[in-house]
């Protein structure tokens, strides 16, 4: 048969990397067909999405923070400091973590999809008019988040004034000091030539983008047990292959940039600074319990021991 | 585009085509139809001026400013398609159809009434799946935490009121001995339909 | 199936259908045959419900609403006096004045017809009794309002913006480099009409008379500052920009002038919400439409069968101008760019144009186009407000067409006359 799989990001970025792995799997190991489908091609983020509960698209990919609206929890990635930083221990938490394996996997079921697998796409890096190490320096300070009332609060909490601005303005306004910075993967600021108009790179470890690959849940459980299996099995292929596509990907990204550009400067916060950063996070965990109540909290509560269980070793 | 400034005020102008009962219930959808349009720009206006100013008093806008005005251009859409149903105002290229004889015009209004009033009674339809399958996922709008599917109402009721005009249209065209555009506009009466 | 859709949308079009009932129908019948039957017809509601949803569509409510309180007042008036005053005694003063004066109120105005009311209305009369003919009046009014088009604020930009992500402020940017040499064009078109004409020249305004006039004008001519100024110097969006002209806009014909009684606001919005809405039900249904084809995988087929892929940067450009043009001369603009944007999308990527030199472009050609016999809406438009017959009204029309589509083809040459602008304040 032929599928229909559709991101949220353009021809060449890391969604669109994944997808292009699940199609080669899925079509060199059976007779399905995948066609997939950019951004905007057939609508928004939300909008893919509920084509998806419609069964017009198989699969989609949708980054937690926006399926926000229908599954609440999935803002839980919007609070700061819930992941470690480096790649390695990253790798290993979305491996094992049992609130991504076992907890998100129910969540997303009772709105009728299947999810297939969580990943990282970068890490987060802050990009601001000038070089910043402190809360007390992001004060006054208009960073522009996507519309999620979470995602303002752990802007707020760090001191900063979160402006929601729609993608297509972000550049300009930066461009005119409309807005003073703005958040995203080292990748997506190179590619959209962030770095030209807000040149002062942060890295403040306070997260991972991640993102979110399901597929409609009637479809998925009217597979044939070998159908199944060769979805999950993509799924995992594609984990593997994109692991190793964004691990060079940041570093790659980040030369490009310094090539391009001498205005560009790059701070990493040490220890220190990233705790003074850290004690803003509990007021962002009591804003997400606030919108998710107990269902979130026990969420809560498993990232962090998860996040314990692979710090340890 | 019309600008607005060269027409005839309709607001006063309005009288129903329709006799009796329904003359009456025409000319009341009517006044609510012209108060929630004019409602919906002045509020759409009020909100993006107080985003503006706060964003300058305050240094940041309204978190949920974004989100009344999406639902206000539903309501203003969709409270000013059966509007400008009502007066004619749909903007439509009518130069092969100005050059028939009186009769093929009658005609050809008659089908296009019928046709337009069907396409929106399907879009009525749909549009109240489409709100039900909203309310049953349960999707709010993420700043104002309002369900989404609320911010659609709009949409069966102004495609159903529109539907209704195109069809006394066609009535109107009918049972009286001219061609009408709308139920109370006469074809050629405002002679700029064409435009807009 | 895409010539299915092309031929339902042509032939109800040209019946008179009004014009979401083509978008709308060749969507149905696009989700029908593609999902056979109606099963998935809530997927075109949510798209239509997806065009009207982008929160820069707002400005388009913003702009309309402010030209409607400054037509309805004095502003408009107050403009082409001081243009008058200054240029009007030169030797085809008169007509540059016109086509000045639709410049400086397309800085307040985002739509053609909207400058052809207020500013063709009242110069029309004095241009006939200086002795130039109708038909090159009827003209000159007609595609002088076009640059109203590409002077920003534009209603065109703003829907094409949307459409194709592109950003609006950019976009307004650009539109001020070409607008500014078109009017350089029917300046010198108009000079050499005078003379060939022997038009004769009008009095000169005395220094204390133009010095009135400017007195006069200066809070009208606010409105560039806010919008230009504003966008330029990154202190507003184009939606707050539209928002701030709203509130200068009541500030002045309400406090200032007193032009308008508080009971007018009703009938004004009223206006401006009509206007809107038959806007927007179009962009909802194309967005529809759009969906439709573009699930359908129909831009890929048609762009290959066309070989457009192979042309390169400058034949997709000229491509996209040619289709824009054509189409223009028979459909209403913002059908147009509903439609056509979606389809070159694919090729505007591969071939890495700036969306906003496209924009620009696009922008242009729509204007071209609707002032083109035979069905362009600028024609219908002055054969209503003015009056005149259809022959009367396009007779003058080839000479201004004629520059107009010189003024593209300058522009696809040295893409820096509308780029310019927008790099020195974007890049
Ligand atoms: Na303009
Ligand atoms: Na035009």
């Amino acid at each position: 048969a032929n599928w229909r799989y559709a991101h949220e990001e353009y021809d060449g970025d890391v969604q669109d990397v994944y997808a292009e792995h699940f199609k080669d799997y899925v079509e060199e190991n059976s007779d399905h067909t995948i066609q997939i489908f950019e951004f905007g091609q057939l609508g928004e983020s939300d909008d893919i999405m509920e084509q998806t509960q419609n069964g017009i698209l198989q699969f989609v990919n949708q980054s937690p923070g926006f399926t926000g609206s229908l599954i609440p929890e999935a803002q839980i990635f919007f609070i700061p400091y819930l992941m470690p930083t480096d790649m390695d221990t990253v790798v290993e938490f979305f491996r094992e973590s049992e609130a991504i394996n076992e907890m998100f996997p129910k969540l997303y079921a009772d709105a009728g999809l299947e999810l297939l697998q969580m990943y990282p796409e970068g890490e987060m890096v802050i990009t601001l008019d000038e070089p910043v190490t402190s809360p007390e320096g992001m004060k006054n300070k208009k960073i522009r988040v996507m519309t999620n009332p979470l995602l303002s609060a752990t802007y707020e909490a760090f001191g900063a004034t979160p402006t929601p601005l729609p993608w297509g303005e972000v550049y300009g306004a930066l461009q005119t000091n409309m807005i003073d910075g703005q958040e995203n993967p080292i990748f997506w600021i190179e590619s959209g030539g962030l770095y030209e108009v807000s040149p002062n790179l942060v890295f403040t470890g306070h997260g991972w983008f991640t993102t979110a690959i399901m597929a409609n849940k009637d479809f998925y459980d009217g597979l044939s047990d070998e159908d199944q299996k060769l979805v999950r099995d993509a799924s995992d292929y594609a984990f593997e292959k994109i692991i190793v596509h964004i691990d060079g990907l940041a570093d790659e990204s980040l030369e490009e940039i310094k090539k391009a550009s001498d205005k560009v400067t790059v701070t990493r916060l040490n220890e220190e600074q990233i705790e003074a950063f850290r004690k803003r996070a509990p007021k962002v965990e009591e804003a997400f319990i606030d919108m998710t109540g107990e269902s979130g909290k026990e969420l809560l509560e498993q990232f962090k021991e998860d996040l314990k269980e692979v710090q340890k070793d | 585009m019309t600008n607005s400034a060269t027409e005839p005020d309709e607001a006063e102008g309005y009288a129903s085509g329709l006799p009796g009962v329904l003359g009456v219930i025409d000319l009341a959808i009517a006044k609510v139809e012209a108060f929630m349009l004019a409602a919906g720009v002045l509020l759409m206006a009020l909100n993006t001026c107080i985003n503006v100013i706060a964003r300058f008093v305050f240094g940041e806008g309204l978190f949920f400013s974004g989100e009344i005005n999406r639902i206000l251009i539903i309501l203003i859409t969709f409270a000013g398609i059966g509007y400008a149903a009502r007066h004619g105002r749909h903007i439509r290229m009518s130069a092969i159809y100005d050059t028939l004889p009186p009769k093929g015009r009658k005609a050809l209004m008659i089908f296009i009434s019928l046709f337009t009033a069907a396409m929106m009674f399907f879009i009525c339809y749909y549009s109240v799946e489409y709100i039900l399958n909203l309310y049953a996922r349960g999707r709010v709008l993420p700043a104002l935490g309002i369900p989404i599917w609320t911010i659609y109402v709009w949409v069966p009721v102004g495609t159903a009121i529109t539907g209704i005009q195109y069809v006394l249209t066609a009535i109107r065209n009918l049972t009286a001995r001219d061609v009408y555009i709308s139920t109370a506009v006469l074809d050629g009466y405002t002679d700029n339909e064409s435009e807009v | 199936m895409a010539t299915t859709l092309i031929v339902i949308m042509i032939v109800l079009l040209l019946l008179g259908f009004p014009m979401m009932i083509p978008l709308l129908t060749a969507a149905v019948v696009g989700f029908y045959t593609m999902f056979d039957g109606f099963g998935q017809m809530t997927t075109l509601i949510q798209q239509m419900m997806g065009g009207i949803r982008p929160a820069s569509l707002i400005a388009v409510p913003m702009f309309i609403l402010a030209a409607d309180i400054m037509t309805r007042g004095q502003s408009a008036d107050r403009l082409i006096n001081m243009v008058m005053a200054f240029i009007g005694h030169i030797k085809g003063g008169l007509a540059i004045s016109t086509a000045t004066s639709c410049t400086l109120f397309g800085a307040v105005s985002g739509s053609t017809q909207a400058t052809v009311v207020a500013v063709g209305s009242p110069l029309r009369p004095k241009l006939l009794k200086a002795g130039y003919s109708d038909s090159f009046t009827l003209a000159l009014i007609i595609n002088a309002s076009d640059i109203a088009f590409l002077i920003p604020p534009s209603i065109g930009m703003i829907i094409y913006g949307v459409i194709s992500e592109t950003s609006i402020a950019e976009l307004f940017i650009a539109g001020i480099g070409p607008g500014v040499m078109i009017l350089i064009m029917f300046s010198l078109y108009s000079l050499i009409y005078a003379y060939v004409n022997k038009v004769p020249t009008e009095t000169r305004s005395t220094w204390t008379e133009r010095m009135r006039s400017v007195q006069q004008a200066l809070w009208p001519l606010f409105f560039p500052v806010i919008i230009v100024g504003g966008i330029y110097g990154g202190i507003f969006s184009p939606t707050e920009a539209a928002a701030v002209c709203v509130l200068y806009a009541l500030l002045l014909e309400f406090v200032i002038f007193r032009s308008l009684k508080v009971m007018d606001i009703h009938r004004i919005a009223k206006s401006t919400g009509l206007i809107t809405a038959v806007v927007f039900i179009l962009v909802a249904a194309g967005n529809g439409f759009s969906w439709i084809i573009s699930f359908a995988q129909i831009p890929q087929a048609i762009l290959e069968a066309v070989g457009v892929n192979d042309a390169g940067p400058v034949g997709v450009l000229v491509a996209i101008c040619i289709s824009f043009f054509i189409a223009c001369m028979f459909v209403d603009p913002i059908v147009v760019i509903l439609v056509l944007t979606p389809i070159f999308a694919p090729a505007i990527q591969a071939t890495g144009l700036d969306p906003v030199l496209v924009g620009v472009l696009i922008t242009l050609q729509v204007a071209i186009g609707s002032a083109t016999p035979p069905f362009g809406c600028d024609i219908f438009t002055a054969i209503a407000i003015f009056k005149r017959p259809y022959w009367e009204v396009i007779r003058g029309t080839p000479p201004f067409i004629f520059m107009l589509i010189l003024a593209a083809a300058l522009i696809i040459a040295f893409p820096q006359i509308a780029l310019f602008l927008r790099d020195m304040a974007f890049r």
